[in-house]
């Protein structure tokens, strides 16, 4: 349930104020940690700023969602949202810049698969990256294994995620059974439905309980088709005596609109200028530290190989990467 | 391996299994009959090293190395003057320059290291401390009287307890011969039928069996452990501290769902729910599955949390 769970306990954040504050930190310490470790070449403006690391971020939002949608077996749609949640969370204390989303977005996926009882193997779930050679499946593959850990870390352990899709099924069947008046309530679900992947893309997921986002998609979707429901509120969910309840519940969905509504598509050639900064930022900072990580594992079984074979399978990887997304 | 052997008249243990090693103070060998032979007249020396020996020194050698022998008495002696225990020093350190001390005299005397010398100081030492030695010497003969008189006790506890049990077995081989001689006189006079009278015997003798088993397990635990405490004592003279404490009420469980109320999983049906979601095949209810359980989690996730927080 979700009043008792980690998501209500840890998850779900005052303002927008609140969690822009975190991505500024998050951002902050990247740039802090970069300019600890280098020699003092890498300048301040090299760094992308919070908006084009917002940028990236819903881009690479964006091709996870495309991922889940042309995955077979069809991803039911709780496990998509968990994996669009745990990729919200990570990059809540962690930048793009230091960890690149296109391997933490099918990092997310493949946890979320799991979490959500969605059971692929994982050779099948590379196997749904269809541009990928099966030696380029294999790699990214390795490289997901490595990231997991590191994910469930970060997700502080917390792995079980509140959807809105189940409360939505509830609340039809509730209208249903106690709301009469209210003619055809399957006639509301196409566009609920869109409202309910529309509020996956935005922070609404961090800011209101799943249930609140399901009766906002509903009683959105039933003001489009020209329903007045406020009926249902001040009856079935005997919200008439408390006028200070309901006035709150008001003043929240008008906010979870106004988020959506804000919401805007990443624009390419915005997009195509951030990633080519950040790929930059990739190959200067962030490479050391996979290099050392990868290092380490290898170290095991076979004598360190020389540093410039290393570079070179990793600019394959990274550019195989590139091609995909 | 040689042979052990008188090294006067050469027998080995090999050739007489008898042969019975003697050796006195200066750690040299000689088999019983030799010494018989050579000190006749109580006294005489030594046919390896000319050393002065008494016949009633000469013990029975006990290990293979004579000269472990030697030391075993040479220790004995010593530790009769060198009786002085870790509570007499002030400290560690001064006992263990005692303790090494000792070992010194020993060893030397044993090896034939310096043997006047040593003497010498032994005597010294018995001198300088005649008094703590004497002290020392009451307080041993005490602590082994004491030792020796629990293990005379212990001893005798044991002996009366397989008397005990002597007697016990005894007592039950009496009964069942009277048994079988009680059975044998029946059948001889009775009139019943030998068949029921044999009955009655198995009966009886059955009785007598779990009888003499229920004596046995009634046999009384020992209450006296060997070092002489007793089993069940209090050892701890602190008095268990009393845990006082509120007792326990149960309260029903009380979950805050920040949503509106949720009709209990019993009168889905009734208020018409499951009229709206999937019904359960007849495959799914193998389970336990009902659509009532679906359609009460979706209702529940749909009211949990519904209402925003206060500020």
């Amino acid at each position: 349930m979700f009043h008792n769970s980690s998501q209500k306990k840890y998850w779900i954040f005052k303002s927008e104020d609140e969690i822009e504050h975190m991505r500024c930190k998050a951002n902050q310490k990247f740039r802090n940690k970069a300019l600890e470790s280098r020699k003092p070449g890498g300048s301040e403006s090299m760094f992308l700023q919070r908006h084009e690391e917002d940028v990236l971020f819903r881009h690479y939002e964006r091709r996870l969602l495309e991922f889940c949608n042309a995955f077979k077996p069809t991803m039911p749609k709780s496990v998509v949202g968990t994996a669009v949640m745990y990729f919200r969370r990570f990059y809540l204390s962690n930048s793009v810049m230091e960890y690149h989303p296109r391997i933490i977005m099918l990092t997310c996926t493949y946890l979320a698969c799991k979490v959500d009882e969605f059971n692929v193997s994982s050779t099948q779930f590379v196997g749904n990256l269809v541009q990928e050679t099966p030696a380029g499946q294999e790699r990214i593959l390795e490289q997901i294994l490595e990231y997991e850990l590191l994910l469930i870390q970060q997700l502080n352990f917390h792995l079980v995620v509140h959807n809105p899709y189940r409360p939505m099924e509830g609340l039809l069947i509730d209208l249903k059974t106690r709301y009469p008046t209210l003619e055809s309530p399957e006639s509301l679900r196409k566009t609920a439905d869109d409202f309910l992947t529309q509020a996956a893309m935005t922070d609404a997921g961090l800011l209101f309980s799943p249930s609140q986002i399901a009766l906002t998609a509903i009683l959105n979707s039933a003001s489009r088709a020209g329903l007045n429901m406020e009926s249902y509120l001040n009856e079935c969910l005997g919200l008439k005596e408390d006028k200070e309840t309901l006035s709150r519940m008001y003043d929240s969905m008008r906010r979870m609109k106004t988020l959506l509504k804000k919401y805007e598509p990443p624009k390419l050639e915005e997009v195509n200028i951030s990633k080519q900064r950040l790929e930059r930022i990739h190959a200067e900072f962030a490479s050391s530290s996979n290099k050392r990580k990868r290092g380490y594992e290898e170290d095991g079984h076979v004598a360190k190989e020389p540093r410039l074979v290393e570079e070179v399978r990793w600019g394959n990887i990274v550019l195989s990467l590139t091609v995909l997304f | 391996m040689d042979e052990q052997g008188c090294p006067r008249c050469k027998t080995t243990k090999y050739r007489n299994p008898s042969l019975k090693l003697m050796v006195n103070v200066c750690g040299h060998t000689l088999c019983e009959n030799c010494v018989e032979m050579l000190f006749v007249r109580g006294s005489g020396n030594c046919v390896q090293c000319d050393t002065p020996l008494r016949k009633s020194n000469f013990r029975v050698q006990l290990f293979e190395d004579p000269t472990v022998d030697k030391e075993v008495e040479i220790r004995k002696k010593v530790l009769k003057i060198y009786n002085k225990r870790d509570f007499d020093f002030p400290s560690l350190r001064e006992y263990n320059d005692y303790l090494e001390q000792v070992e010194d005299i020993v060893y030397n005397l044993t090896n034939n290291v310096d043997v006047e010398n040593t003497k010498l100081r032994m005597e010294q030492y018995q001198r300088e401390n005649r008094d703590v030695i004497q002290r020392n010497k009451a307080k041993l003969t005490r602590e082994q009287e004491e030792l020796e008189e629990l293990l005379l006790l212990e001893q005798q506890s044991n002996e009366q307890r397989r008397l005990e049990v002597l007697q016990e077995e005894q007592r039950q081989l009496q009964a069942k011969r009277k048994n079988k001689q009680a059975l044998l006189d029946e059948l001889e006079q009775s009139q019943l039928p030998a068949t029921l009278l044999l009955a009655q015997h198995k009966v009886r003798a059955a009785q007598l069996e779990t009888q003499i088993e229920q004596q046995k397990q009634a046999v009384k635990p020992t209450s006296l452990f060997s070092t002489g405490i007793h089993m069940r004592q209090t050892v701890s003279l602190q008095p268990v501290s009393k845990i006082e404490d509120v007792l326990y009420h149960y309260k029903p469980l009380q979950v805050e769902t920040y949503g509106p109320p949720v009709p209990e999983l019993e009168q889905l049906g009734r208020l018409g729910y499951l009229n709206h979601v999937r019904a359960a095949v007849i495959q799914d209810t193998a389970g336990g599955y009902t659509s009532a359980l679906a359609c009460y989690r979706a209702i529940q996730d749909a009211f949990s949390g519904l209402f925003p927080l206060k500020g």
